[in-house]
């Protein structure tokens, strides 16, 4: 077992832990900054997984941005009260949540197991196929400024949609 | 070497934390980071998809998504908090319609 698995483990292990942290803390901030530590699990399994720049876009973008936004929410929410609540409000719902997540484990995990998606994913286990490689950047460059040049268009017309959304929820509680 | 079986099964294990904190917790700031986790769940599959497969397109895809969720987050955290001062309960429990 060479050092990359080791890491690899060691860092699925904490993207487990700290997805059960986010679930099971009742303290919103808390649960904000076990999230970070998610993402940031999850930004070097990207990376061990020869998606460096997604691992990069994914510390800056998610544990930055979106996640300064999400601190700020707390602050203005002020979630004092809701911490007295228990974190179930009731235990019919912890159970509902539990059989949700386990169907859904069963359901992909059938899925997983299906001859159909195992054959397609037969060429993944062949250790003779070229791996995407570490240096893959100008093939993701190219595919989306060439072929994905429209999406890539779309996303930023989305960007701009959401902000402009944003500025007019804001405006309407000022003029109340 | 971990193979592409174990990628897709932490990616599944994630998915099915972030649903069952959807379903149970009843605080929609924590509703909305478990929808995030979902969103990331499905990345790390991508992700691995493209490593084991030789593919970048599942990349491009990663991006584009991040993209999506960084619009949705501002969207839905500007309802939540227009929500709140309408409301001064953000329990999902007790909020039982959306007109103001």
């Amino acid at each position: 077992m060479g050092l990359n698995d080791a890491l690899f483990a060691v860092f699925a292990l904490g993207a487990l832990c700290s997805a059960l942290a986010v679930v099971l803390t009742r303290n919103t901030v808390h649960v904000a900054l076990h999230f970070v530590g998610h993402l940031l699990c999850l930004a070097a399994l990207y990376s061990l997984l020869d998606a460096p720049l997604l691992g990069v876009l994914q510390v800056m973008v998610y544990a930055g941005a979106v996640m300064v936004l999400f601190l700020f929410a707390v602050m203005i929410l002020d979630m004092r009260e809701q911490e007295r609540e228990p974190l179930f409000s009731s235990r019919g719902q912890a159970f509902g949540g539990l059989v949700l997540a386990g169907l859904l484990l069963a359901l992909l995990g059938a899925a997983l197991g299906h001859d159909r998606l195992a054959s397609a994913l037969a060429p993944a286990a062949d250790p003779a196929l070229p791996s995407v490689g570490a240096d893959n950047i100008p093939r993701v460059a190219r595919l989306l400024f060439r072929e994905g040049a429209l999406v890539f268009e779309a996303v930023g017309v989305l960007l701009l949609t959401a902000v402009v959304a944003v500025m007019v929820m804001a405006k309407r509680k000022l003029e109340n | 070497m971990f193979g592409i079986g174990f990628v897709l099964s932490l990616a599944l294990s994630i998915f099915a934390l972030g649903a069952f904190g959807v379903a149970v917790r009843r605080d929609p700031l924590v509703m909305f980071i478990c929808i995030e986790m979902m969103f990331n769940a499905a990345n790390l599959a991508l992700v691995g998809l493209s490593r084991y497969l030789g593919l970048v397109q599942g990349h491009a895809l990663v991006f584009i998504v991040v993209a999506v969720a960084a619009a949705e987050v501002a969207v839905g955290l500007g309802i939540i908090i227009a929500i709140f001062r309408t409301e001064k309960d953000v329990n999902v429990d007790h909020l039982s319609e959306l007109r103001g």
